[in-house]
């Protein structure tokens, strides 16, 4: 799924890192949140949007295109 | 105590668990070994199940009782352990490996079954025991390679 993560990240000055370690996730899942390489649950998107002051949808870019089937 | 340190608890916990269950089960095992010679089976098993259950439990106290105290190391150790893309990748290679691992022990039913008719020859012991080695061997591959493949691709 598309998002503004690195953009948003980057305008705090945080590294990856530190958003990591602010909504308790490895700093690989930000690397692959912030390629479009991974979509996360529910809860994360929250602490996401909470960590930024934003709204899911502000940062997360869903479009029908997006259902994936395995 | 933070969440944290409640999960580092838990884990620690269960590595004293695995300790003493692994102790009782060695003890059990050396004591059947020279109590009763003439059992039908090798009592060796019993104590390599123990051995086995104290290396579990050694290796959870390692890990956790050293973060037990700081809540930086805590943290990061949970953090890891919970991952959530880590979890997901996770999961993804045990439900591979179950379905790997369900579609062998299938395939060797339907062997002894056609064996039992007379369709298919019997499975000698030499083959049955490569048989279950694949059958422990192979859905280990397949959750490695799936482990590998989605680190990569997610």
């Amino acid at each position: 799924m598309e998002n503004h993560l690195e953009a948003l990240r980057q305008k705090k000055g945080w590294t990856q890192q530190e958003l990591a370690d602010r909504v308790l996730v490895s700093r690989q899942t930000i690397i692959s949140l912030e390629n479009g390489r991974y979509n996360p649950s529910i809860l994360l998107a929250f602490r996401l949007a909470r960590v930024f002051g934003m709204q899911i949808e502000d940062i997360f870019i869903y479009s029908d295109n997006e259902v994936e089937y395995e | 105590m933070s969440n944290s340190t409640n999960w580092m608890a838990a884990r620690v916990r269960l590595g004293w668990i695995l300790l003493a269950a692994g102790l009782l089960t060695g003890i059990a095992g050396v004591w059947a070994e020279t109590q009763y010679g003439g059992l039908p089976f090798n009592t060796r098993i019993i104590t390599g199940v123990g051995i086995l259950l104290v290396g579990l439990g050694i290796a959870n106290l390692v890990r956790y009782r050293a973060a037990l105290n700081d809540e930086r190391s805590a943290r990061r150790i949970t953090v890891e352990e919970r991952d959530e893309r880590s979890l997901l990748i996770r999961h993804r290679a045990g439900y591979r490996a179950f379905w790997a691992a369900f579609a062998l022990v299938y395939a060797g039913l339907m062997w002894v079954s056609f064996a039992a008719n007379g369709s298919l020859p019997e499975m000698s012991t030499d083959a049955l025991w490569f048989f279950l080695a694949g059958c422990t061997v192979l859905p280990l591959g397949v959750y490695i390679a799936s482990m590998l493949v989605d680190e990569r691709r997610l």
